[in-house]
């Protein structure tokens, strides 16, 4: 089992659907308002899933002074970029090509590792042949992948450059067999029909002809159909049209709905509503393609096949829509229709308060570069909250040794060290509340020793590092606990009620005391998911003065307030819930 | 050597580097390391596979010392018990030739990791039994899971976190979460003298 890792997730505040100390006046009758201000926050709640980051993910507004978190700020996408040549890609391209790297980048259709450019060796390696600068010849390079050995030789395709892959392989199928565009179908055939009728001529369009059309083409094909129907709308006029006009298929009432969507003008188009109903495609180059629901030859391919060649969901959902796929149906079923996934590009994004619209979150957006402009992150306003296992020697011998991981004796009280740190400059007093058991079917006590207490300001980076100095140079572990006030030791490890445990520059420890349920279930039923972790949920309450206007951390990017010296009471308060450990099953 | 009267367990070097007794270096005139680096017990670091051919543009302008960097460390870098740091090896101009193997600073390579890649870039983690292949670059505050291997070649941007066997992206390091891989105060818990760790 993997050892559990004590945890603290904080609530936004986005989640709660009635505002905090506010009751909830929509659903709940008046006489329970007392009731509904005491209302609690459920950690096993399905909702709260939710709701609760750790405090890396979370963000701040500097002008709401409220936490964000990564569901509630707004994104926007500053830069396109490959994950791997790491070039930028340009918006307008990504109109055109889509959101897949256009260059050289590929992942293996196998097991997604990347794929490289490699030169296929037909002669044995030999030194003597190092000076002989041959000229690669046609198809002498291959897509390989160097973590399972896949090459795109086993799927018949070898390329004559090493670069421009992408264009490259958009040209050809699977096997080898040149791909048509539905351009230079088009091409081909109007370039045969200008020679006439010899025979040569008609078996070359039959060849066109007999290539199966693959999605992509079979789109392009009838977007070109329906556009020329719907420019040319006299065309395929069947003479039904007094009576097929509420039909789809006449150019005027499909112009009708368009116009309800793209808000064009109905009367516009009811000028053309006499005219007739469109055909329908009929050949293959209008985008027409039967299906060929004769799927024995994929049987026996299966019959013959391994279980190995045969294409996982996992494979096929990776592989990228409409490129080259043979048919609309019997898509990729096995292995060797699979072809190199072109890279997704991946985006840096900016991020905005959804109340305020300012920006906290933006990066810089070249590719290279990891710095930020604006990053407003909670951890340099709220105070982050670490757990760990107090053991206290205990002179009657059976001492309560606990380390982070093991498993919590039921009905035994645990202690552990709440360490709150400060990120801001100025002092903040704390107030902590706890319900005194934890929700659920199994409710553990919990005792926070001392709920309310002040922290002192996190004073200048530089004094710290002076400090470290001093430490370093006499070497000596005893030097640095003059910054710091154990009371807990100067007491004689007594756990005393209201009094902080220990001290130190911008932090507090403070004792919370747990007695874990008993996972004993009358019935014998079963215990849910993880109903065996403990979990506490704890309502934080900072209070602090800041200059007003001024804003409290260093990366503020506010303007200054115009009186500085007045100061300005400020509170944030919010819910946490902290992972303690698991309770051990009797 | 016989100055320092209680042999520690560690070599602490005037740049601050603290070199385990008991680690392996091979070739260390070609391993640079850039100060304040960590290197724990049963570590190995293969200095010896140096270059051997040089760039072009190097030999040709003939006079100037041949670069024989095999492995170049930055700052606040900590490589943990039974990791393992290759240069990376392929055939250039039909020779077989190991390349250097670069990193950044405050990089964190976890115990019986084994790292072969081209670069490596600054604030990134490597968990435990994790295989960088040859060639793959690591760009900065990358988080690479326990367990992970990473195919040769491979590149992986930025803020990026990634598991599994072969690598794949699982998610994005949260703005939040730069300062966790400051190694300054991991690099004060380890040496003869060690601090305990902060609070």
């Amino acid at each position: 089992m993997a050892p559990f890792n004590p945890y603290t997730f904080i609530q936004c505040p986005c989640s709660d659907s009635s505002p905090l100390g506010r009751p909830a006046d929509s659903n709940s009758p008046t006489g329970s308002e007392p009731e509904e201000d005491e209302r609690t926050f459920d950690p096993r709640a399905p909702r709260s899933n939710y709701s609760l980051y750790p405090l890396e993910y979370l963000l701040y507004c500097e002008d709401c002074h409220q936490i964000r978190c990564p569901r509630c700020v707004s994104e926007e996408i500053v830069t396109y970029y490959c994950p791997n040549c790491l070039f930028e890609v340009p918006s307008s391209n990504l109109k055109s090509e889509g959101n897949r790297c256009t260059r050289s980048c590929f992942q293996c259709p196998i097991c997604i590792g990347p794929l490289n450019v490699t030169t296929q060796e037909t002669k044995p390696p030999d030194p003597s042949l190092l000076t002989a600068g041959n000229a690669p010849h046609s198809g002498a390079y291959a897509l390989t992948c160097s973590y399972c050995n896949w090459s795109s030789t086993e799927i018949g395709i070898d390329f004559d450059k090493p670069n421009g892959i992408h264009a490259q392989l958009a040209k050809i199928r699977n096997g080898g067999e040149p791909r048509l565009t539905a351009k230079e179908r088009k091409e081909r055939r109007k370039e045969l029909s200008h020679r006439g009728d010899s025979a040569a001529v008609v078996a070359a369009r039959e060849e066109i002809d007999g290539q199966a059309l693959d999605l992509e083409n079979q789109f392009a094909n009838l977007k070109a159909f329906y556009s020329s129907q719907l420019a040319d709308p006299s065309a395929g006029d069947n003479g039904l049209s007094t009576l097929g006009d509420l039909g789809f298929s006449s150019p005027s009432s499909l112009s009708r709905i368009m116009s309800l969507y793209t808000g064009g003008k109905l009367n516009d188009n009811k000028a053309k509503s006499r005219l007739g109903a469109m055909r329908e495609a009929l050949t293959s180059d209008e985008g027409l393609l039967v299906t060929d629901l004769d799927e024995s030859a994929l049987i026996s391919q299966l019959h013959l096949s391994d279980h190995c060649d045969t294409a996982s969901t996992e494979q096929i959902t990776n592989q990228p829509p409409n490129l080259g796929e043979p048919l609309l149906h019997g898509a990729s079923r096995f292995t060797s229709s699979l072809r190199p996934i072109p890279y997704l590009l991946r985006t840096k994004r900016s991020k905005r308060c959804p109340v305020c619209r300012h920006i906290i979150s933006k990066p810089e957006s070249k590719v290279g570069t990891t710095r930020f402009r604006i990053r407003l992150v909670a951890g340099s306003y709220i105070p982050s909250i670490t757990i760990k296992p107090l053991v206290l020697p205990n002179p009657s011998g059976g001492s309560s040794s606990s380390n982070v991981g093991d498993l919590l004796t039921p009905l035994t009280p645990v202690h552990y060290l709440l360490t709150f740190k400060n990120p801001i400059f100025e002092t903040i007093k704390v107030t902590l509340a706890t319900p005194a058991a934890t929700p659920g079917r199994f409710a553990s006590k919990v005792t926070i020793l001392c709920p309310q207490f002040d922290i002192d300001a996190n004073t200048d980076v530089w004094d710290e590092a002076l400090k470290d100095n001093d430490r370093g140079d006499k070497s000596s572990r005893s030097s640095g606990s003059h910054t710091r006030q154990r009371r807990g030791t100067e007491a004689g490890l007594q756990l005393e009620v209201g009094k902080i445990w220990e001290r130190g520059r911008n932090w507090v420890s403070i004792v919370v005391e747990v007695v874990p349920a008993s996972l004993r279930l009358e019935d014998g039923g079963m215990l849910r998911e993880d109903e065996d972790v403990l979990e506490i949920a704890m309502f934080v309450r900072i209070e602090w003065e800041a200059e007003n206007g001024g804003d409290d951390a260093g990366i503020s990017s506010a303007a200054v307030g115009k009186d500085r010296d007045q100061k300005e009471k400020r509170e944030l308060a919010y819910w946490c819930v902290l992972g303690i450990g698991k309770i051990k099953q009797t | 050597m016989s100055r320092r009267p209680p042999r520690g367990e560690y070599i602490e070097t005037d740049t601050g580097n603290k070199v385990a007794r008991k680690a392996t270096l091979v070739g260390t005139q070609n391993i640079m390391l850039g100060g304040k680096t960590v290197i724990q017990p049963e570590v190995m670091i293969r200095g010896d596979l140096v270059r051997s051919i040089q760039s072009s543009s190097t030999s040709s302008s003939g006079g100037a010392t041949p670069n024989n960097t095999a492995v170049a460390i930055g700052r606040y870098c900590f490589l943990s018990r039974g990791a393992c740091l290759r240069p990376p090896g392929r055939l250039y101009k039909g020779a077989f030739t190991y390349m250097p193997l670069r990193m950044g600073d405050h990089v964190f390579v976890g115990p019986g990791s084994v790292i072969q890649a081209a670069s490596i870039g600054s604030h990134v983690y490597i968990g435990a039994r994790v295989v960088v292949g040859e060639f793959a670059i690591l760009k900065d505050y990358v988080r690479v899971l326990d367990g992970t291997v990473i195919p040769p070649n491979m590149v992986v941007p930025s803020f990026t976190i990634v598991a599994g066997q072969p690598a794949r992206v699982i998610g994005e390091v949260p703005e939040g979460g730069h300062e966790a891989f400051e190694l300054r105060d991991l690099y004060k818990t380890v040496g003869n003298n060690p601090h305990p760790a902060p609070a």
